[in-house]
């Protein structure tokens, strides 16, 4: 691949960034290209040592806030060609049939989006006090189990002294057990927010897994 | 090596690139690399990361009929390579411990 091939491939598979983030990486990796160029390499070598072009786009949509991307696209939608007169009196007779159905659509989809926002946050907090439900019953079990025993209960007492241990006991490998769910929810929420910014960027060419 | 950990180390890597004279991307790459091996794939992200903490700051200048980007330490940047100078030694005393405990079991 040659340098201008390599810079409109970057350009085509960024596409949807805002235009001066566009604009940075492109100049970025075509300096890196000419400094190679100037230190006797071919210009097929020079871009082979870049590296592999999903791994840059990667790299460079990791450090771009979601927000910026979302804002980006609304802006490119807007500035969009005008409407033509006829599609305006087209939409405006028909409000009355499509408004109420994107108004609802739009408020199922920001419910959807927020129930499953909670959900996801639940999930893990749901975990942890779990785990302090069953720290706070150990505690109680081993007291009540010794005022119990005091009281001359002592087969009871016994019973709720074993029980208190047996729950305090569990709590302390629970509580390593909702760190690694805790870690792995993380690792989840990573994946599904790149998959997003992927929907958002770059030009998808046919028959190309992305 | 933990992810999290070596993102933070590259960072300072990148800063002591720049620490005595300006540099730019292509001879931070190959000065770093003799100690360690980093992409541009890698080093762009992590130019643009110092550069939105003020850790450096960015000029073109004309060079061979194009422009070249010179990056540029600022105190905040030093300042960053002496808190890790500082935290290392903590590091080194864990690392020593570690091995010690390593020892003795054998």
């Amino acid at each position: 691949m040659n340098k201008e091939t390599f810079l409109t491939e970057l350009r085509t598979r960024l596409e949807g960034l805002p235009e001066t983030e566009l604009n940075k990486s492109i100049d970025f990796y075509s300096e890196m290209i000419d400094d190679r160029l100037d230190d006797g390499l071919s210009e097929e070598e020079a871009v082979a040592a870049l590296g592999d072009l999903k791994d840059i786009t990667d790299h460079i949509l990791e450090d771009v806030p979601l927000g910026k991307i979302v804002k980006e696209k609304v802006r490119k939608v807007k500035s969009g060609r005008g409407l033509r007169p006829w599609e305006i009196v087209l939409i405006v007779l028909g409000s009355p049939v499509w408004l109420p159905i994107a108004l609802s659509l739009s408020i199922v989809a920001l419910v959807l989006f927020i129930v499953f926002y909670l959900l996801y946050w639940v999930i893990i907090l749901v975990f942890y006090i779990v785990d302090l439900c069953f720290a706070l019953g150990g505690v109680a079990g081993i007291v009540c189990g010794v005022v119990a025993m005091a009281k001359g209960m002592a087969p009871y007492g016994f019973m709720l002294f074993g029980c208190g241990l047996f729950l305090g006991g569990l709590s302390i490998p629970f509580f390593f057990f909702c760190n690694i769910v805790a870690k792995g929810m993380i690792g989840l929420s990573k994946l599904i927010t790149k998959g997003i910014k992927n929907l958002f960027i770059g030009r998808k060419k046919k028959g190309e897994q992305q | 090596m933990e992810n999290q950990m070596k993102r933070g180390l590259l960072d300072v890597c990148v800063l002591a690139a720049i620490k005595d004279a300006d540099s730019y991307g292509y001879q931070i790459i190959k000065d770093m690399s003799p100690y360690v091996e980093i992409s541009e794939s890698t080093l762009y992200p992590i130019l643009r990361r110092l550069e939105a903490g003020a850790l450096l700051t960015v000029r073109s200048e004309e060079y061979n009929g194009r422009l070249r980007k010179y990056y540029h330490i600022t105190p905040e940047g030093l300042k960053r390579i002496e808190t890790f100078k500082e935290e290392w030694k903590e590091i080194m005393m864990i690392y020593e411990f570690v091995t010690k405990e390593g020892k003795k079991d054998e």
